[in-house]
């Protein structure tokens, strides 16, 4: 899969040479990839394989390549292998890992490497996935999503989000690089305000052209600050308003103005009003959700015989108008807090 | 008599450009002073112990440290202009005093090399990209336990593009900080390492007797219950020129504000705000 990947770019920028050297490695000869993105390791599996590794040793060799001037070798692929080294030789058990070294990759062929190699990728943060992708899409002169998801791995609803990150100017994606978390912007901040700052565009063109995009932005960014938005997934609300209120369209973006105007003015406080009297038509929706199915079970239909691929043909356009739905309502990183307060 | 005059002469010479509160015979009097009289012995033993580093010995260790770095990565083939010096800058750190001096006294601007500070992450990003590989050294005077220095360093490193060796250049780095460093892959480099057996006051320190350790001990704890032997109890006896580590001992150190008790080496953040 991954030799197909690479085989998709230009092997002048992406491919990673091997040296035909396979070495047998103490787990501190090695250089954990600093920039793996893959920074959160699911502990079941990883207990697994350490016992694995206690029993039969490492069967499947590491990824490495040499370091420019020092004695250690870094992981391309094998991380959690040579993880599990490290505690079972802190638990005083003698262990080699065996390693094929290739080249020092390019920077392409390293980031993709990285991409592929990795597959929980849930567990990825947004922001230096987002850089990484930036230097693909640079070297490559790609920004297709569909292509990049086949090149990296990444889904495409990812990569999208990835863009809306990079979309924004550098001063507010500084905010997200902090190295301290208490004064970092999550990065779901700018996804879930981008649609946001749509909205000023399509309906106050005058507040745009007064305060200019940055300077809306730098509005919420202040909001966001001082409390006035208490959590990022709160701007949905404001998109949610504008979706179901199509008769008060003129009190709501008046709203929206007062929004931006006002930094003390809460989003909820401020949008929840036009949300009150709709709020039936969820409790619909999972009525219709559980119906769906019950209707479905009653008819029984594992062995269904007639119109069978008409069935399927149904089922499929349900499952992709839910897959899609589902994954407009989640959005989200697991590494983002929500900051509810 | 003459002795123990001998003795302060002799301290007070050591230590005589320690910046944040100058060390004298009358300064060294005043600290032993604080003490019993039973004590003082002991407190003089234990200055013996600090491992003093003056501003032109911290000047020529980070200078021959990277001699030996850049000579080392000249061999491998990197050039000057792709190594990358990193300042990690936080609140009271000497990092970037370090760095400037390295960087005036062994002409790193003039030989092409890069600088950049660990929290500009998007210039890191940059920087990475544009360079693909090459060697990253972060700078800096004393290195204790390690944390704010790796803290650091994983974070900027999230964003580095490429392949790049590391190093880490210090005057002094601790055994617990270089074990860390030497872990993730990037290798300590100073003129001084210093082991936790040197350290008279550490759990595993074996210079004076029980008795003498225990006292010692004791007096720290009657400054600061918890942090008598410094941050994570690490108890380092390094004194650097521009500042006392917060690895080392309260007795040295002193009380916060320097009062009730006062030290021979205050840390900048322990001496009282003036009006």
């Amino acid at each position: 899969m991954l030799t197909r990947r690479l085989r998709a770019v230009d092997d002048q920028t992406a491919s990673v040479v091997p040296s035909g050297r396979l070495l047998q490695l103490r787990p501190d000869q090695l250089k954990p990839n600093p920039n793996n993105p893959r920074r959160l390791f699911d502990p079941e599996p990883l207990r697994e394989l350490k016992e694995n590794i206690r029993q039969h040793g490492v069967l499947v060799p590491i990824t490495v390549y040499q370091l420019k001037a020092q004695e250690k070798f870094a992981i391309l692929d094998g991380e959690r292998r040579y993880k599990c080294c490290v505690e079972l030789q802190d638990e005083g058990l003698q262990i080699r890992i065996p390693a094929n070294v290739v080249e020092q990759p390019t920077k392409v062929a390293g980031l993709l490497y990285m991409f592929s190699i990795h597959n929980f990728r849930e567990q990825w943060e947004l922001m230096p996935v987002a850089y990484s992708l930036r230097v693909v899409m640079r070297e490559l002169g790609e920004d297709n999503a569909i292509k990049l998801s086949k090149l990296t791995g990444l889904g495409a609803k990812q990569i999208e989000r990835c863009k809306k990150l990079l979309d924004f100017p550098e001063e507010f994606q500084q905010l997200s690089l902090d190295p301290d978390p208490t004064q970092r912007i999550p990065a779901n901040f700018w996804i879930e305000l981008h649609p946001v700052l749509a909205l000023y565009e399509q309906h106050l063109p005058d507040v745009v052209e007064e305060l200019g995009r940055n300077g809306i932005t730098n509005r919420m960014v202040e909001k966001y600050r001082s409390g006035g938005v208490k959590s990022v997934i709160h701007f949905r609300r404001i998109l949610e308003a504008f979706e179901i209120n199509e008769e008060q369209k003129s009190t709501l973006v008046n709203t929206l103005r007062r929004y931006v105007a006002e930094p003390a003015l809460e989003t909820r406080e401020a949008f929840d009003g036009f949300l009150a009297p709709k709020r039936g038509r969820i409790q619909n929706a999972i009525k219709a959700c559980e119906g769906f199915i019950e209707q479905l079970e009653k008819a029984r239909l594992d062995f269904a015989t007639e119109d069978r691929q008409t069935l399927i043909a149904k089922l499929n356009h349900v499952r992709n108008y839910v897959i899609s739905l589902v994954d407009r309502l989640e959005g989200g990183d697991a590494a983002d807090d929500e900051n509810t307060s | 008599m003459l002795k123990l005059l001998n003795a302060y002469r002799r301290v007070a010479f050591e230590f005589r450009d320690y910046r944040p509160a100058r060390v004298t015979l009358a300064s060294i009097d005043e600290w032993l002073a604080q003490h019993e009289r039973t004590d003082r012995a002991l407190l003089l033993d234990l200055l013996r112990h600090v491992r003093y580093v003056g501003e032109v010995e911290a000047r020529r260790a980070l200078v021959d440290q990277n001699k030996a770095i850049l000579g080392q990565l000249q061999r491998a083939g990197v050039p000057y202009k792709k190594v990358i010096y990193v300042q990690v800058h936080d609140a009271g750190s000497s990092s970037p005093v370090m760095l400037n001096e390295l960087r005036d006294a062994a002409q790193l601007i003039q030989r092409g090399c890069n600088f950049v500070d660990s929290k500009d992450v998007a210039g890191i990003a940059r920087l990475t990209e544009r360079l693909g590989d090459g060697a990253i050294i972060y700078v800096d005077d004393f290195i204790g336990s390690g944390h704010q220095m790796i803290g650091a360093r994983n974070h900027m490193m999230q964003y580095a593009i490429g392949s790049f060796s590391e190093f880490a250049l210090a005057v002094c780095i601790c055994e617990e900080g270089a074990y860390d460093l030497t872990k993730l892959g990037v290798e300590p480099r100073a003129r001084y390492i210093h082991a936790r057996a040197d350290r008279p006051l550490h759990e595993l320190g074996t210079v004076f007797d029980a008795a003498k350790k225990q006292r010692l001990i004791d007096l720290c704890a009657a400054i600061d219950k918890k942090g008598g032997l410094g941050y994570e109890q690490m108890a380092t006896m390094v004194v650097l020129y521009r500042n006392a580590p917060n690895t080392c001992p309260r007795i040295l150190r002193g009380s916060q504000g320097q009062s009730p008790m006062k030290g021979l080496f205050p840390r900048t953040t322990d001496l009282p705000v003036s009006d």
